[in-house]
């Protein structure tokens, strides 16, 4: 309930279909038990990667105008988008450089990889410490939550629509049961040529 | 104070050149000749590894030099300038790149990142350009060639949308979604070009000229490194064999150079330089 | 921290010095008791143990928030609030300029105009506000005079959170709340950002910072609608302040009230007579 993580609240889920991925998050910035705001997504897009990022808001807006910046440097250079496997090294080698006065939040990478197409997810500490899965990747402070409904419902091999269904009814029981994140969702569904968005209301109380 | 009157010593002559870079491509016109050809399945740099004197020991001078695993580079000019730039090559591969994208840079990055060193050189206070032409040579992971073809002829049967052709940039010089060798040449200016082959040094014009004449699209690398001595053979001064001639290829992943075996997902370099003994066997199917 | 900079500075209290020696000291302690309490008691009694680090790194940031909480008491009784409506911004700041439990001024304005169609209200610490929505203010007008063109309010509020974010991981960060209300001069959209120190920011149909957000952020849930025109807006803050009158602990001395237009920043008149029976 408290810690820099926890004040403004938050949940962000990703989770790996049959080639496809899917990445959710919820809506909701708070400060403490105090909703002030019911519209504040915490999903970037980079060309064809997806960033989801949980905890101080503050360090939310910082470090996606942060690797807007970097990505969009890197297309620049490279004439190329950049791949989920490299954009997520970029990630941990940036969050890392920070490692005594970090970044509060918790980072979440979906994508397909450009060449195989291949599902790619993976999680991060605050410090950058990559954690790769073949499942899902929870973050924020419906993690707990999270984990039990991934675990539950999660299964190989799901169709994009499966995977939708997924994905959104674990966000959705997940922040139920928690008092800081939930207040609407957003779901992104990424194919190897389509990338669904999705707004999910919710329950706003 | 010192900094503040250290002026560039490349500055404008009235006609509008600068004659510091000019001397700086004299310099590596008298060094020795260089050349690289690039073939459908890698690359080939050869050189000429010229002693002074009948005493020195050729096997400790190495012209040839790795920069990563899939990159190497050789050099025609002035010997002490071009072991800075391998420095700085190494260097700048590493904490530009492999230490933020946990990957090696493809060839145009690390030459653009050479290539920026280079030019800095040229306008910057105190210090003279760099006496080297460099040949850079490595290999991309990413759409090769012959698969882009085949990408190209089956797109209309498919019927693909614009937006899938949005996502494969073609004929782009350089455009990193394109894989395979990679053949650069860049200059003291910091001016870098592709080649499909190309020599650098005081026969440069020969060499290319003979180049011109003996390269054919679709070359294997075995005819590419043929090619090479051959071409070497017309420019040379001294004795040919495996003592005095260098060469390094880009080619499949040399597995046996990776010291271990059994280490699932490791590929060896591509990049190696070719031994004396292996340099001989090439030299008597000549 | 250097504890000693802030007894001399004054602006924390015994009693808070008090609270915040007793979570930095006793904080390690409770952690160990709640591990040493079977696992039954735990779910029950571990919300009062007050912050639980949720990684055992030493935080610079950490110790800031724990003592901006202290710092904030105060600065919480200030008000702000703004609305959005059909083609204004409303925005109001509290007329009380407070240190400790002393009134210094009656007529505080806490707003600051960043150019013709966007408006700035600060609350915070003494020092900080003015100091920053001044610097913020200079920017702004300074952008207006080189490129003889108004940045929009949009720009402005992401300009302020970045320096507002700079300055939080600097040596001694801005302790500024704000709210930034302003009409898009092209589009003619009004709009309303919110923002804290901590540089989190929100763009929001209505806002309030402080004690304020507690009395009335569920008024406005339940009155407030996009559509409404600068009379029912006008209302509808008077609803806002008839309640913080009511329920407040303190005399915030009314309100400098103040809307954003399609044709400029106009000041309100606002009745801070009325006398409203507290509950």
């Amino acid at each position: 309930m408290s810690g820099i993580f926890a004040i403004n609240g938050g949940a962000c889920v990703a989770m790996v279909g049959k080639d496809c991925v899917a990445i959710a998050c919820d809506l909701r910035l708070g400060l403490q038990a105090l909703t002030v705001s019911n519209n504040f997504p915490k999903i970037f897009q980079y060309g064809d990667v997806f960033l989801g990022l949980t905890g101080l808001a503050t360090d939310v807006s910082t470090v996606s105008d942060l690797f807007r910046y970097k990505v969009n440097m890197y297309r620049l250079r490279e004439e190329r988008d950049i791949a989920p496997r490299t954009f997520a090294n970029l990630v941990s080698s940036t969050l890392y450089e920070k490692r005594f006065g970090p970044y509060f939040v918790g980072p979440v990478v979906a994508g397909l990889d450009p060449k195989t197409g291949e599902p790619f997810i993976c999680g991060f500490d605050s410090i950058g410490c990559i954690d790769f899965a073949k499942d899902f990747i929870v973050s924020g402070t419906a993690t707990d939550q999270l984990f039990g409904m991934c675990e539950s419902l999660w299964e190989p091999d799901m169709t994009p629509d499966q995977l939708f269904e997924t994905i959104s009814q674990s966000l959705l029981n997940a922040v139920d049961r928690d008092a800081l994140s939930g207040w609407g969702a957003h779901v992104y569904i990424i194919e190897k040529d389509k990338v669904t968005k999705r707004l999910l209301k919710g329950r706003q109380d | 104070m010192a900094d503040r009157y250290s002026f560039s010593l490349t500055t404008f002559s009235p006609s509008g050149k600068l004659v510091q870079i000019e001397y700086a491509l004299n310099a590596v016109n008298q060094g020795v000749t260089a050349l690289g050809i690039k073939a459908t399945n890698g690359i080939v740099l050869a050189t000429e590894k010229k002693s002074s004197s009948p005493l020195a020991d050729p096997s400790s001078l190495s012209k040839i030099s790795l920069i990563t695993p899939n990159i190497g580079m050789v050099y025609s000019g002035m010997g002490p300038d071009y072991r800075v730039l391998v420095d700085r090559a190494r260097k700048v591969s590493h904490t530009g790149y492999k230490r933020i994208y946990n990957e090696y840079p493809p060839t145009r990055i690390l030459v653009q990142d050479v290539a920026r060193v280079m030019q800095e050189a040229t306008q910057s206070g105190g210090v003279r350009p760099y006496g080297v032409s460099l040949l850079v040579a490595g290999w991309d992971e990413g759409i090769l060639p012959e698969s882009e073809e085949e990408a190209a002829g089956a797109a209309p049967v498919m019927g693909d949308d614009d937006d899938e052709k949005k996502k494969h940039p073609t004929g782009k010089t350089g455009g990193i979604l394109k894989g395979g060798p990679m053949l650069y040449q860049v200059d003291p200016s910091g001016s870098y070009f592709p080649w499909k082959a190309t020599a650098i040094g005081k026969s440069a014009t020969t060499a290319k000229t003979f180049l011109e004449k003996r390269y054919t699209e679709g070359l294997e690398l075995e005819d590419a490194v043929h090619i090479a001595l051959l071409t070497l053979k017309e420019t040379i001064e001294g004795e040919m064999n495996g003592e005095t001639i260098e060469i390094g290829i880009v080619g499949p992943p040399a597995d046996h150079l990776l010291g271990v075996e059994g280490v699932e997902g490791a590929k060896g370099p591509r990049f190696r330089k070719l031994t004396p003994q292996e340099i001989e066997d090439y030299l008597t199917n000549l | 921290m250097d504890l000693g900079r802030w007894i001399i500075g004054g602006s924390l209290r015994p009693c808070a010095l008090l609270s915040l020696a007793s979570v930095r000291s006793v904080h390690p302690d409770r952690l160990k008791l709640q591990c040493a309490f079977p696992l039954e008691l735990q779910s029950s009694r571990h919300r009062d143990l007050g912050p639980v680090p949720t990684n055992n790194l030493k935080l610079p940031l950490a110790d800031l928030h724990l003592l901006s909480n202290f710092v904030h008491n105060i600065a919480k009784m200030e008000i702000l609030l703004g609305i959005t409506g059909k083609d204004f911004t409303l925005i109001a700041a509290s007329k009380a300029a407070m240190r400790g439990a002393t009134i210094l001024k009656a007529s505080d304005d806490k707003t600051r105009h960043l150019n013709k169609h966007t408006l700035m209200a600060y609350s915070g610490e003494a020092g900080d506000t003015v100091q920053f929505a001044e610097y913020i203010q200079a920017n702004a007008q300074l952008y207006s005079m080189r490129n003889e063109s108004d940045l929009s309010p949009s720009a402005l509020a992401n300009f302020v959170r970045g320096e507002l974010a700079t300055s939080l991981r600097s040596r001694k960060p801005y302790n500024v709340n704000l709210l930034l209300g302003g009409v898009d001069p092209i589009t003619h959209k009004p709009s309303l950002y919110w923002l804290d120190y901590l540089a989190a920011l929100a763009p929001l149909p209505y806002a309030a910072h402080g004690y304020a957000q507690y009395y009335c952020l569920s008024i406005l849930d339940k009155h407030h609608h996009p559509d409404i025109t600068l009379g029912q807006g006008i209302k509808l803050l008077t609803l806002c302040t008839d309640e913080l009158k009511r329920r407040l602990p303190v005399d915030f001395k009314g309100m400098t009230v103040k809307a954003v237009t399609k044709d400029g920043i106009v000041d309100i008149e606002f009745n801070d007579d009325k006398v409203v029976k507290s509950a």
